[in-house]
């Protein structure tokens, strides 16, 4: 960005191949690099963490014990005692999307959760598991969620057609929310702060009203960290209730 | 554990009982001591939280099930032949269901956040006013 006037918000979502093995072979782009380092980060932190087992944590494996009984206590509530059996996915999830989100938020990295690409990746997971393993639990019971109780026979092929829609909605909705809410976080604060360096440019007066798009992007920055955060629970929230319906069909 | 060699294992145990036991009682202590404060804390904090999350989680939860129905209908309009008809009939039904995800949603908020309808909800309610 040699051009001051000329600020590009969209740049920062480019994928770029860090190498890659030929013209057009598999490469490992800047959006895969940070996978990466989002996995072995959360891996990293949770072994090292919790390697003492102490009976009196420390600060560091207090943080690991929060989050655990954080995401056991949403699934619990929402999907039950059986819904325990899908913890270690949601824990996944939700830690996945939050360190990616605020991986983000650190100048210059890469943000992998604003490509729809990813998000809907990971609705997808949800949707198919769902779909799996309600069948393989419930069998053609599994069909009862598409039919309403208590709908009388003459309307009921227009309820069934608007609750399967209502369903299949679901994977577009959670991952066009995460999607949507991190790019634009993102590209409101690109723009917010290249105002101040376009008014920069103009001296001293530039300068002065400079001030106002800088207390701006201060405060979006910290709504980013409230929005990063907010967002993967909202993930996990709506990952464990979904599973509910696959544990216990008909509402 | 750097002293296997002065006190016995037994003495030790002892004191590691005593000295949880102690801790238990004043993790009891502080727990009822704060467990007032965070009760009247937790509702509130909740709600400001998740104030944009809400509009924006109605928003995407309503045309996601739009862009669904409408997708919908066109596919099935390519593979059948009856162009316009098919995506119309869906595009609507698809809005039906974006209200009925609206509807449940909310009918879900409303459940989370009844549970503590006490005095300290109202109050912070007034105030926001």
């Amino acid at each position: 960005m040699a051009d001051p006037n000329k600020v590009d918000p969209i740049h920062q979502f480019e994928i770029k191949d860090i190498f890659s093995l030929g013209e057009n072979g598999p490469a490992l782009t800047n959006s895969a690099l940070f996978m990466i380092v989002a996995v072995v980060l959360i891996v990293g932190y949770l072994i090292l963490s919790t390697q003492k087992r102490a009976l009196v944590p420390n600060r560091v494996q207090l943080v690991s014990e929060i989050l655990y009984e954080f995401v056991a206590g949403m699934v619990t509530n929402a999907a039950g005692k059986a819904g325990m059996k899908f913890f270690p996915f949601v824990f996944s999830l939700f830690m996945f999307v939050l360190v990616a989100n605020l991986l983000g938020m650190v100048p210059f990295f890469f943000t992998f959760t604003s490509h729809i690409i990813v998000t809907f990746a990971l609705a997808m997971l949800v949707f198919v598991t769902v779909i799996v393993y309600g069948f393989y639990k419930n069998g053609w019971k599994f069909l009862k969620l598409f039919v309403p109780s208590g709908v009388p026979g003459y309307i009921l092929p227009l309820i069934v057609l608007i609750e399967v829609v209502s369903f299949l909605s679901r994977p577009i909705s959670l991952s066009v929310r995460l999607f949507a809410n991190i790019l634009a976080g993102h590209i409101t604060l690109k723009v917010f702060s290249g105002f101040v360096v376009t008014m920069g440019s103009l001296g001293f007066l530039g300068w002065l009203g400079a001030l106002l798009p800088l207390t701006m992007a201060v405060g979006v920055t910290a709504l980013e960290f409230l929005v990063a955060v907010l967002q993967a629970y909202v993930f996990a929230l709506l990952t464990s209730m979904y599973l509910n319906d696959a544990i216990h069909p008909g509402h | 554990m750097n002293k296997p060699l002065g006190p016995g294992p037994s003495s030790d145990r002892e004191q590691t009982s005593s000295l949880t036991a102690d801790l238990q009682a004043r993790i009891a202590r502080a727990k009822s001591s704060h467990e007032a404060a965070e009760s009247a804390k937790a509702p509130s904090a909740q709600r400001d939280m998740s104030g944009m999350g809400r509009g924006l989680r109605l928003g995407s939860e309503f045309l996601a099930a739009i862009l669904v129905g409408a997708v919908l209908g066109y596919l099935l309009d390519q593979g059948l032949g009856t162009t316009p008809w098919l995506m119309l009939v869906m595009l609507i039904i698809g809005f039906a269901a974006g209200v009925l995800n609206v509807v449940r949603t909310t009918a879900e908020m409303n459940r989370a956040a009844s549970p503590s309808p006490d005095a300290s909800g109202s109050r912070k309610d007034e105030q926001d006013e």
